[in-house]
């Protein structure tokens, strides 16, 4: 990879004791849609608050293109930041708002007014452009933040939680939505969220954080097909775990059973994974478990078999498409078998 | 939304009819009562004769006492300004600190409230008199000239009113400072304004409502005033509410006093009315022009 466009290169930040951001380091490319994933408290929104300019770094250094950018004020940034609560101004109307960022560079009132109406064009709220933010919808206000903040063509466009306080339809089009505009204006996007599927739809790019520090950076494909640790492979997505002990022949299930791996991550393997969608019916693999039905749990576009087998104190998870359930007709009680292959089985250490 | 006091229940307003008989009783009562009192004619030995007349009102615009209103207004209207912008900066002080040392530093800047006015006024007697403390500190510190008197001043009424009133301004916009959020203000940096901007543009305009609530507490309570020009002007002048006291304890005169209250109380409702358009804006109220 060439000079990365955005670099951050060991980035701390503690407050008082407590390590917020731990020794982070993360390159990233241009016109890239990257997205910081984690739970509450991992350090994913100070990290990006830092890139804003909010927060100092207490170490480390981050670099734009070459220069460091880590002692400019927010307003000296070429990076703008769309706030978790839009932070919309009350007192002025959608066009005004969208207008500020544009006012501060001082460009010409009819460029201003030109572009203003070009996003409203792009956001589709041109008939709104005279409300003020109280006057809108959840929806439309969050729309807003994001026009005030592309409208300035920042270099990085930084989105906290872009898409989190809206309902679930409204998001998982917005999550397209999103995608589209990214690749229209060829900015580099970076998001914040604390959703996995969200991380997994738009972004080329997802670090997991927790605790302050990285503990995986990779495709959407790389994550959720190749966990690095268990926290990961519980974090994305579903996964069975199932303990094992690490013996002479290989990694024996608590039935006794050996369970063949191809992916063995650190040493001291303590514990299998197999995603549901990798269960077949029957015994057609190198691995097999059979269990009764306990559960079952309809999404529409699939069932959800919740099966209680020796190998773990919780049902494995087995996923039929609607087309096999059809077949199938899976009952409460009843027994059945599922195999997998090794090639789909992790192993990760206690 | 249905709100409570929308709601058909009856009950919120049961709750609401002793506070709305006191007020009906000792408040509107007693004006209307003035404001009819302002078109009687005034007894030749004092009293009230029944015939109807707009003299006193014709009166409250001579000159001789139109020139008081003004110079009221004006000193009112300086101690305003004063007092806002000394309660503002402290205000967005006190906004700035941690939230925890919030609450004391606003039972702090109220404290003045808990001793009696008098008392305060009497204060700056002590401190603004030729013999008082600032001479002598101005002495202490070896200044040898002469010192012009600052008690019995224009100014040391402007003092005392400013001193006086700020703890309400300091509350006025403390109030929505305090609701501010800060995201607001870093949206503003986000986007290119400097902090003066960010100010100027953001913070400024969303709480003008705790300014203009503030100005026009002082102002209505400094025009009014009569105990500050009293004690602190020294009789070197009259302000609107010595004449008001003057015509119905002294001079006997009560329709003209009636009628020189009435216009002040529509001089006030006039400001009042201004402060809430001024609030309304600054809300981005849901009612304003659909585009």
């Amino acid at each position: 990879m060439s000079d990365a466009f955005l670099s951050i290169k060991d980035v701390n930040k503690t407050f008082g004791s407590v390590h917020a951001v731990d020794g982070v380091s993360l390159d990233i490319h241009e016109n890239e849609f990257f997205a910081l994933l984690g739970a509450s408290g991992s350090g994913k929104t100070t990290l990006l608050r830092m890139l804003a300019g909010f927060e100092d770094l207490s170490g480390g250094d981050v670099v734009l293109e070459g220069a460091s950018i880590a002692a400019l004020p927010p307003n000296r940034r070429p990076v703008n930041l769309m706030f978790q609560s839009y932070a919309l101004f009350p007192h002025m109307t959608v066009a005004q708002n969208i207008a500020y960022g544009l006012e501060m560079d001082r460009l010409p009132r009819a460029e201003i007014t030109s572009r203003v109406a070009e996003i409203l064009e792009v956001i589709q709220l041109g008939h709104l452009a005279k409300r003020k933010p109280d006057q809108l919808s959840g929806g439309q206000k969050q729309r807003v933040a994001l026009a005030r903040a592309l409208v300035k063509r920042p270099k990085v466009l930084l989105l906290d939680e872009p898409l989190g306080a809206l309902d679930k339809k409204l998001r998982s089009e917005m999550q397209l939505e999103l995608k589209r505009l990214q690749h229209e204006f060829g900015i580099t996007f970076i998001v914040v969220t604390h959703d996995q599927e969200e991380a997994l739809v738009m972004a080329d790019r997802i670090a997991i954080m927790r605790d302050g520090g990285l503990l995986q950076v990779g495709t959407p494909q790389d994550i959720y097909e190749a966990p690095e640790t268990r926290f990961a492979a519980d974090f994305i997505g579903v996964m069975n775990f199932l303990p094992v002990t690490a013996g002479d022949q290989g990694f024996v299930a608590r039935d006794g059973s050996v369970i063949l791996a191809d992916r063995v991550n650190g040493t001291g393997g303590a514990i299998a994974a197999v995603r549901p969608e990798r269960l077949v019916l029957g015994d057609r693999g190198q691995n097999t478990l059979r269990g009764t039905v306990t559960n079952t749990a309809y999404h529409g576009l699939d069932l959800l078999l919740h099966i209680t087998t020796r190998l773990s104190d919780t049902p494995v998870i087995a996923r039929m498409t609607a087309e096999m359930a059809d077949h199938l007709r899976p009952e409460m009680g009843q027994e059945i078998t599922l195999s997998w292959s090794a090639k789909d089985t992790h192993i990760f250490p206690a | 939304m249905n709100g409570f006091l929308m709601s058909t229940d009856r009950r919120p307003m049961l709750l609401m009819t002793p506070a709305l008989l006191w007020l009906f009783g000792l408040m509107v009562v007693p004006c209307l009562l003035i404001l009819v009192l302002a078109f009687f004619r005034r007894g030749i030995y004092g009293g009230i004769e029944y015939t109807w007349t707009f003299e006193n009102i014709a009166l409250v615009f001579d000159p001789l006492y139109f020139q008081i209103f003004m110079k009221s207004a004006g000193i009112a209207g300086l101690s305003a300004a004063i007092a806002c912008v000394l309660g503002y900066a402290a205000a967005y002080a006190i906004a700035a600190m941690p939230r925890r040392h919030q609450p004391l530093l606003l039972f702090f800047a109220v404290l003045p409230f808990w001793s009696n006015y008098l008392v305060r006024t009497y204060a700056w007697i002590v401190l603004l008199n030729r013999e008082g403390l600032i001479v002598n500190l101005a002495r202490w510190i070896g200044y040898e000239g002469e010192l012009p008197s600052m008690l019995y001043t224009e100014q040391a009424v402007v003092i005392g009113l400013v001193y006086n009133y700020l703890p309400f301004v300091i509350l006025s916009c403390y109030a929505p400072l305090s609701r501010l959020s800060p995201e607001i203000a870093e949206a503003s940096r986000d986007l290119g304004g400097s902090a003066w901007t960010t100010f100027r543009r953001v913070t400024l305009p969303m709480t003008v409502p705790g300014i203009a609530t503030g100005f026009v507490f002082v102002f209505v309570l400094s025009i009014g005033n009569f105990v500050t020009p009293a004690l602190l002007g020294g009789g070197q002048f009259q302000m609107i509410g010595n004449l008001v006291y003057a015509q119905f304890l002294t001079a006997n005169d009560w329709p003209f006093g009636a009628a020189l209250s009435m216009v002040l109380i529509a001089v006030m409702l006039g400001l009042l009315m201004g402060q809430a358009v001024v609030a309304e804006r600054a809300s981005g109220g849901k009612r304003a022009p659909d585009g």
